[in-house]
């Protein structure tokens, strides 16, 4: 007797999987959000306040523009960075507003 | 046993904000709430303790909503443990790194071993194995994220839920106005109270990241067993906007409801003691979960406050404990 | 320079752990298992054995500890008996699930209520389900080769499971007998070092267990489950192995005593197997054609070496040394994979179950005969009469 799993159904060998190196890619939560944070980059002081106030890390510096940067992929549309941020550089858009806005997944997870 | 050098690394203390680790060890790409404070923790932890980490994530919401489905956002080894059992595992995994290292199987540094259980997997249903795991002195980090419930099954009480709180398990009614009867236990004080291994225990709160993270650092440099208690405010369970969570941590500092202090060798050295407390009532305005309190549930939440900040400065004189030899 | 010696199976488990130079042992104190800690301790004090001697806050710790352990890369080892190992419960799937291929080493105690050191075959029976590897001694000799066998089948890539190497508290943990201990070389020759597939690394970093949906899960219990039909071809090539290197007979699925001509047979796992084989050798002076079966595993079950080891006799018998409350058979375990073994023979033998050695009494060579009586009613009625008997018990 032989018991076969599809290929498409195989789970990983006692549940182990890789780590992630930059991104889990297989969980994005983009469409979570409702509202977006727009950010002056003019008001900005760089002072990384809104970099380390997300859970989602949605936040980073590029070196080259040596600006903040914001991570469409993954901001979950929570709010922190805008209330937290002291130089008033951050403020909500609705999602709506924008045409790569309310994401929508092609299947749920 | 004669002493091996375990490669221990020295973590050294962030400076800045912009001078903290750019990687991320804990990676976009997770389930948890908007605006989760436990998931801020953890970012927070995994960047200050960099990539010589393995993580043991008991049951809760850190490891449920983390990692679903068949997918972490740990860039750093992980491991599941039962809610039961944080700190027997790290014990497991500690002792097995270092009989390697002993027998030359392994001679990479001594990982930071990390344990990040919620309240329920620290001082209740896991107590036990956190307990042990002091008293026999592994070389691990132990971190009770603090959301003040058993949040992930969906906001029941914990033995660190405050008085009057709101919970499916204390839900306020005709005969119990107050929800909750019960005032919280003290989760480092558990620690600090009987385990003679024990070097260095502090409190850390999210709104606080720098002072957070190179409490994580200290903690990892320690040799022995460490044990940090988080503030983690959760916008669910405590029913605040999620834009809010870090207000909330702040508000809980400035009123007392939190102190942020570390015990290092029997002394105690308090990080922020505000010039002057706010009422509880400024924090409690915010939270769904107190809405239901009359005047005197309030005041009975301001004693209890005003009794643990009253022992601030007492505590700071006390008789100095035997402090251990360096090394040990 | 291989010794003989007389060691109780306490001993001879601390004996063979050392041999195989366990990294990791977890301990707690539990009648009647607690001895084997007690020497590993002896032995990590003086320098015999190098391992990290972790003293367990409990049965459910030392479990906990030991996956840990074996998670990131180290052979590790822990035991225990009665009510020691249902509090360890909660971990028995997460191990067998995660694959993590530790050892526990069970001396058997009959379950609370109220306390009984005697042993009784209940406490790990109860976990068979949980996906370990699991099988009964029933010599201190067995205990020690065991141990070894274990680990190399759990160990080896095709199998990955953990295991639990069970012995009957007092009868074998405590009274000594002959024991072979082989040299140092034997053991590696046989025994390869533990290589985990994914240990939890600084320089390859992995996730173990994220959580899953239910349609994950089937697939999950479906690997497990086919894990199962490779672990007999893996127990053949170590139990051959084992045979050829250190000299001994072992069939690798049961042990069979004077079964070539047998009409009745008794089907009996662990210490009372010895017993019954006196038993045998006397019946068989007064023309009773009697004989054993021995499953020197419980999971895998030997279903297809069971049923033709029993295909030709005239009735069987098993000695239940565990209870199964209000089962199929309301007597005990065995009883039930005996009859599902044989179901699918052309002709079945009628089949019983004596109940006998529960809280730890002995079965005494009277109350064989007294079984064997009965067995030779059903083999001459064809039929069985009764489920179950329960030794002592029954009016004469």
């Amino acid at each position: 007797m032989s018991i076969n799993v599809p290929k498409d159904r195989e789970v990983p060998f006692g549940a182990v999987t890789p780590a992630p190196v930059n991104q889990q890619e297989l969980f994005i939560t983009s469409n979570w959000r409702i509202i977006r944070p727009i950010i002056d980059h003019e008001k900005c002081t760089r002072c990384f306040t809104c970099y380390i106030s997300c859970p989602d890390s949605c936040w980073s510096f590029n070196e080259k523009e040596e600006q903040m940067e914001w991570n469409w992929k993954f901001c979950k549309g929570c709010g922190i960075c805008i209330n937290e941020c002291p130089a008033d550089a951050l403020s909500a858009a609705p999602e709506l507003d924008f045409p790569d806005g309310v994401v929508r997944l092609e299947k749920p997870f | 046993m004669q002493a091996f050098d375990y490669k221990k690394q020295i973590l050294e203390p962030i400076k800045s904000l912009q001078g903290a680790p750019r990687a991320e060890m804990y990676v976009p790409g997770h389930r948890t709430c908007a605006g989760c404070g436990p998931a801020l923790n953890y970012r927070l932890t995994a960047k200050a303790a960099g990539r010589d980490t393995i993580f043991v994530g008991p049951t809760g919401c850190m490891y449920v909503a983390n990692s679903s489905y068949l997918c972490t956002p740990y860039a750093v080894s992980w491991i599941h443990a039962q809610i039961t059992n944080g700190g027997a595992v790290a014990s497991g995994i500690e002792g097995a790194y270092k009989i390697l290292a002993r027998k030359k199987k392994y001679d990479g540094p001594f990982p930071n071993i990390i344990v990040m259980a919620g309240d329920g997997g620290s001082v209740d249903i896991g107590l036990q194995a956190m307990s042990a795991m002091m008293y026999r002195g592994h070389d691990v980090l132990f971190i009770c994220y603090d959301n003040e419930s058993y949040a992930n099954t969906g906001i029941q009480i914990s033995p660190t839920s405050p008085y009057g709180a709101n919970t499916t398990f204390t839900p306020p009614g005709k005969f119990i106005p107050e929800g909750n009867t019960l005032f919280p236990k003290d989760p480092p004080q558990l620690v600090i109270g009987g385990h003679p291994a024990v070097k260095y225990v502090a409190t850390t709160c999210v709104s606080y990241p720098l002072d957070l993270m190179n409490k994580v650092r200290k903690a990892l440099n320690v040799n022995g067993p460490t044990f940090l208690h988080m503030l983690s405010p959760c916008p669910k369970g405590w029913k605040f906007d999620e834009k809010l969570t870090l207000e909330m941590g702040r508000l809980a500092v400035q009123t007392g409801m939190w102190s942020l202090y570390e015990w290092e060798n029997g002394e105690y050295k308090y990080t922020r003691i505000p010039k002057k407390y706010k009422p509880v009532s400024e924090y409690m305005k915010y939270q769904g979960r107190f809405s239901h309190l009359k005047e005197d549930h309030i005041a009975k939440m301001q004693a209890f406050v005003d009794e643990k900040i009253s022992k601030i400065k007492a505590v700071a004189v006390e008789a100095p404990v035997p402090t251990p030899k360096a090394g040990a | 320079m291989a010794q003989e010696k007389m060691l109780s199976g306490c001993a001879a488990a601390a004996q063979a752990a050392k041999l195989a130079e366990v990294e990791v042992i977890c301990s707690y104190p539990i009648r009647p298992y607690t001895a084997i800690m007690m020497e590993l301790a002896r032995m990590v004090a003086n320098g015999e054995l190098d391992a990290e001697f972790i003293h367990g806050e409990g049965e459910h710790a030392q479990l906990s500890v030991v996956l840990g352990a074996s998670a990131a890369g180290a052979r590790a080892y822990t035991g225990s008996a009665g009510v020691g190992v249902t509090y360890a419960g909660e971990l028995y799937s997460p191990m067998a699930g995660g694959r993590y291929p530790i050892q526990m080493a069970i001396a058997d105690r009959t379950l609370d209520p109220p306390g009984d050191f005697g042993s009784e075959h209940t406490d790990a029976m109860t976990f068979r389900d949980q996906g370990w590897l699991m099988g009964w001694a029933s010599t201190p000799q067995e205990v020690f080769d065991n141990t070894l066998i274990n680990y190399r089948v759990g160990e080896d890539p095709r199998v990955m499971l953990p295991q639990m190497v069970c012995q009957d508290g007092y009868f074998i943990s405590h009274i000594p007998d002959k024991v072979i201990l082989p040299e140092s070389a034997q053991v590696k020759e046989f025994l390869p070092p533990y290589k985990a597939p994914h240990p939890l690394s600084l320089t390859c970093p992995v996730s173990h267990g994220p959580q899953i949906r239910p349609d994950q899960g089937a697939p999950m219990d479906a690997q497990r489950a086919a894990t199962f039909l490779e672990v007999p071809k893996v127990i053949e090539e170590a139990t051959a192995d084992f045979n050829r290197i250190f000299g001994r007979n072992y069939n690798p699925y049961l042990e069979t005593y004077q079964m070539d001509d047998a009409e009745i047979a008794f089907f009996v796992q662990g210490a009372h197997a010895t017993t019954c084989k006196s038993a045998i050798r006397n019946l068989r002076k007064q023309g009773v054609k009697a004989g054993l079966v021995r499953p020197r595993w419980v999971r895998p079950w030997p279903t297809l070496q069971i049923a033709e080891a029993l295909s030709n006799v005239k009735a069987v018998g098993t000695v239940e040394t565990s209870t199964s409350y209000g089962g199929a058979m309301r007597g005990g375990n065995l009883i039930h994979e005996l009859r599902a073994s044989l179901y699918d023979l052309p002709v079945r033998p009628p089949v019983t179950s004596f109940m006998g050695g529960l809280g730890g009494e002995v079965v005494l060579l009277d109350d064989f005969y007294y079984m064997a009586k009965i067995l030779t009613q059903m083999a001459k009625d064809k039929k069985t009469h009764r489920h179950v008997y329960w030794i002592g018990f029954e009016e004469e």
